[in-house]
């Protein structure tokens, strides 16, 4: 079943009335584009446009508004409003409109109707019924008559009509229900004709229930705007967007309470408060967020658990918290004051037996294990202490002894990318990702959008991490990830 | 004068309690971390979190004797991640006999297309039905930190697709539980929450 949503029209706005009534009016939107475009992006195909004050004034007002949504977006309209004249439907037509939708004409001039039947044939000329109590409403239900709906259709049906829309005025705008029954009737009575319901859907289930009986779609309006139903739900489903989202990490190096930023692991610049910009990123959109402590003294990794209070209280995204970790004890009170996961990088080399506790005291999940190596004579070779200290220990072998010792993730940055803004280190990541079976963050060297792209796709990370270009605005994570989303990178938006 | 209603949060050996307890604070909404007995069977409504290995949890369950307390409580409950593992049956996570309140299984992944596991981040969630649900969070992300899941089955009331569709969520009588860290989830995850509070 086809859900068509529904603009209505009132001085180029979208509107939306109870009953018909032009009294009981509430303005949704003052840019009906923008709602077209927001259906369209849903993945809607067809939209019921009305020209409200063209129903009132007897002839079609807001084109524009038509002109408008048929020039910037591919969906199919059907038009409906005031449409009384040859004119009228010709410039519906020329201004965009795949389907006129025909109603009070069809009762008050039926040759009018069924002229323009012929010359624009049943595809492109929707008879509009309105109905209550199974009589037939005219000119924006401002009229009520006393023909049945039967006899109407039966006439039109004999004559080629092809499309209805059949609107039960009593539960239009109203949020109530539908007229299933009366939809069911006439569906059976006429079985050829395309009866397309509207007015009343308040929620999943009246839709539920026209999908039951076979309705072929239904207009809805006002359970759209009230948030009663989500056309999401009802709409072709694209399983590509239903992918793990690759995550954006913003990572925050905190020194003595204060955010700060190396270049090259090396000379350090106040960056700002924690805190803040904890909650800025998580409201702009941030995935999760990584805080390496790298305070020298155990004094000051206190001032840290009050800081990972802190941000647990104002963050609704999760986070890790790495730097000076070395036992069952820090870890849990990292987590009793809220972190979700932690780091440990130099004390897991020193003693990789720590993995396996952590992990089976914690669990998997909250393990995070941080290597930082550097490329030397082509063996990428892992350092510990922030990078000062060489090994002889080699990054991939030392990769997959972490996994098998109970990591949940791990955490690569490359020295030889970090500071340098040119891209991230795609050829090592790739091989890491493929090596194993829990992700992967790709660290250092982000400079633009496209590194992102590239460690996604080149690199197969699962994650990518950055500092300095999100502290110092460089790339906004809004719009970072709207370019991801428009690369086809699986993200969360 | 009306009371507010009380909230408890079970305080066992579960790592993303504090975690549970903020997000509420974030919310408006106070609640208190107990492992009392008559405080949980009289609070209005209880949330059951988890992060942890299943049999050491359900063990520590069973020794404080809230396994039975869980089992019998008639007011709105709602399972996180691991809580709503322990709700189930049974866990393939080291053989453990769960609490048996949802009569669903709970399985590990197995991954057929080099997926990672654990399944970790944000994932959107489809179908929805529960009351602990509205129309705003239909194929929306949420997060995930998981390894084992729970099979779609006659109590599911959301799927989420990694490996394989498994529940985002079930729902039974008075429980509700919600795979995903809907502490974490961000503004999605505090609309979950407001929904069970209301309930």
């Amino acid at each position: 079943m086809y859900i068509i949503p529904a603009i209505d029209i009132i001085d180029g706005k979208c509107v939306r009335l109870s009953q018909g009534d032009y009294d009981q009016k509430k303005i949704y939107n003052e840019n009906p584009l923008e709602v077209a475009k927001e259906f369209e992006s849903y993945g809607v195909r067809k939209l019921h446009l009305v020209d409200l004050d063209g129903a009132k004034a007897k002839r079609v007002i807001n084109y524009p508004v038509l002109e408008q949504i048929a020039q910037n977006t591919n969906l199919e309209i059907e038009f409906g409003g005031g449409i009384k004249s040859d004119e009228d439907i010709q410039r519906v037509f020329d201004s965009g409109a795949t389907q006129a939708i025909i109603g009070t004409i069809a009762v008050k001039e039926p040759d009018t109707f069924f002229r323009w039947l012929d010359r624009y044939g049943p595809e492109r000329v929707i008879l509009g019924a309105d109905v209550k109590d199974e009589k037939l409403a005219i000119n924006g239900w401002l009229e009520t008559s006393e023909v049945s709906i039967f006899d109407f259709l039966k006439e039109h049906a004999s004559r080629g009509v092809k499309h209805v829309i059949c609107t039960d005025i009593s539960k239009d705008g109203m949020l109530q229900g539908t007229s299933v029954q009366l939809y069911e009737k006439l569906m059976q009575a006429f079985p050829d004709m395309n009866i397309i319901a509207s007015g009343g859907v308040s929620s999943n289930k009246d839709i539920e229930q026209l999908q039951a009986i076979g309705s072929p779609a239904v207009v809805v309006g006002k359970a759209i705007y009230e948030n009663r139903i989500n056309l999401k739900y009802f709409l072709p489903k694209n399983p590509q967007q239903r992918q793990l989202s690759k995550r954006i990490i913003p990572c925050l190096d905190i020194k003595d309470g204060r955010t700060v930023k190396g270049i090259n692991f090396l000379e350090l610049r106040d960056a700002g408060d924690p805190v803040e910009q904890a909650k800025a990123y998580s409201d702009q959109g941030a995935d999760e967020l990584v805080f390496l402590d790298i305070s020298a003294t155990n004094e000051k990794r206190k001032t840290l658990r009050e800081l990972v209070r802190k941000v647990a209280e104002q963050v609704n995204i999760p986070f890790t918290v790495g730097g000076g970790i070395s036992s069952s004890e820090d870890v849990s009170r990292l987590l009793e004051s809220g972190a979700d996961k932690i780091s440990i990088n130099s004390a897991a080399v020193r003693n990789p037996d720590l993995i396996n506790e952590l992990s089976k005291n914690f669990g998997a999940q909250c393990i995070t294990v941080a290597i930082d190596a550097k490329q030397i004579d082509g063996q990428w070779k892992v350092h510990l202490n922030g990078g000062r200290l060489p090994t002889e220990i080699d990054l991939f072998e030392w990769a997959k002894e972490v996994e098998q010792r109970g990591a949940g993730e791990i955490l690569f940055t490359s020295m030889d990318h970090d500071g340098t803004k040119a891209g991230f280190a795609n050829e090592a990541l790739a091989k890491l990702s493929e090596n194993l079976q829990i992700p992967i963050i790709a660290s250092g060297g982000a400079g633009n959008m496209e590194h992102f792209k590239e460690t996604f796709e080149k690199g197969k990370a699962d994650a990518a991490l950055a500092a300095s270009i999100f502290h110092y605005n460089e790339i906004g994570i809004p719009e970072l990830k709207n370019y991801l989303a428009q690369q086809n990178i699986p993200t969360r938006i | 004068m009306m009371n507010k209603p009380s909230i408890a949060i079970i305080d066992y050996n579960a790592g993303n309690i504090q975690s549970v307890l903020f997000a509420m604070q974030r919310i408006g909404v106070e609640a208190k971390v107990t492992a009392d007995h008559d405080t949980i069977r009289n609070a209005d409504k209880v949330i059951f979190p988890g992060v942890g290995e299943a049999s050491t949890t359900m063990a520590h369950l069973r020794n404080e004797g809230l396994d039975n307390v869980i089992r019998g409580l008639t007011q709105p409950v709602l399972g996180v991640c691991v809580g709503m593992q322990l709700l189930c049956e049974h866990s393939e996570e080291n053989d453990t006999e769960c609490l048996g309140v949802i009569p669903q299984k709970v399985k590990l992944f197995q991954p057929a297309n080099g997926e990672k596991v654990p399944h970790m981040g944000w994932n959107k969630m489809y179908d929805l039905k529960g009351d602990i649900f509205d129309t705003r969070q239909e194929e929306q992300h949420v997060y995930y930190v998981h390894s084992f899941y729970v099979e779609e089955g006659p109590y599911t009331v959301g799927l989420t697709d990694y490996v394989l569709p498994f529940s985002a969520a079930v729902q039974k009588d008075n429980f509700y539980a919600t795979q995903f860290h809907v502490e974490k989830s961000g503004s999605i995850g505090e609309q979950i929450l407001q929904n069970f509070i209301r309930l």
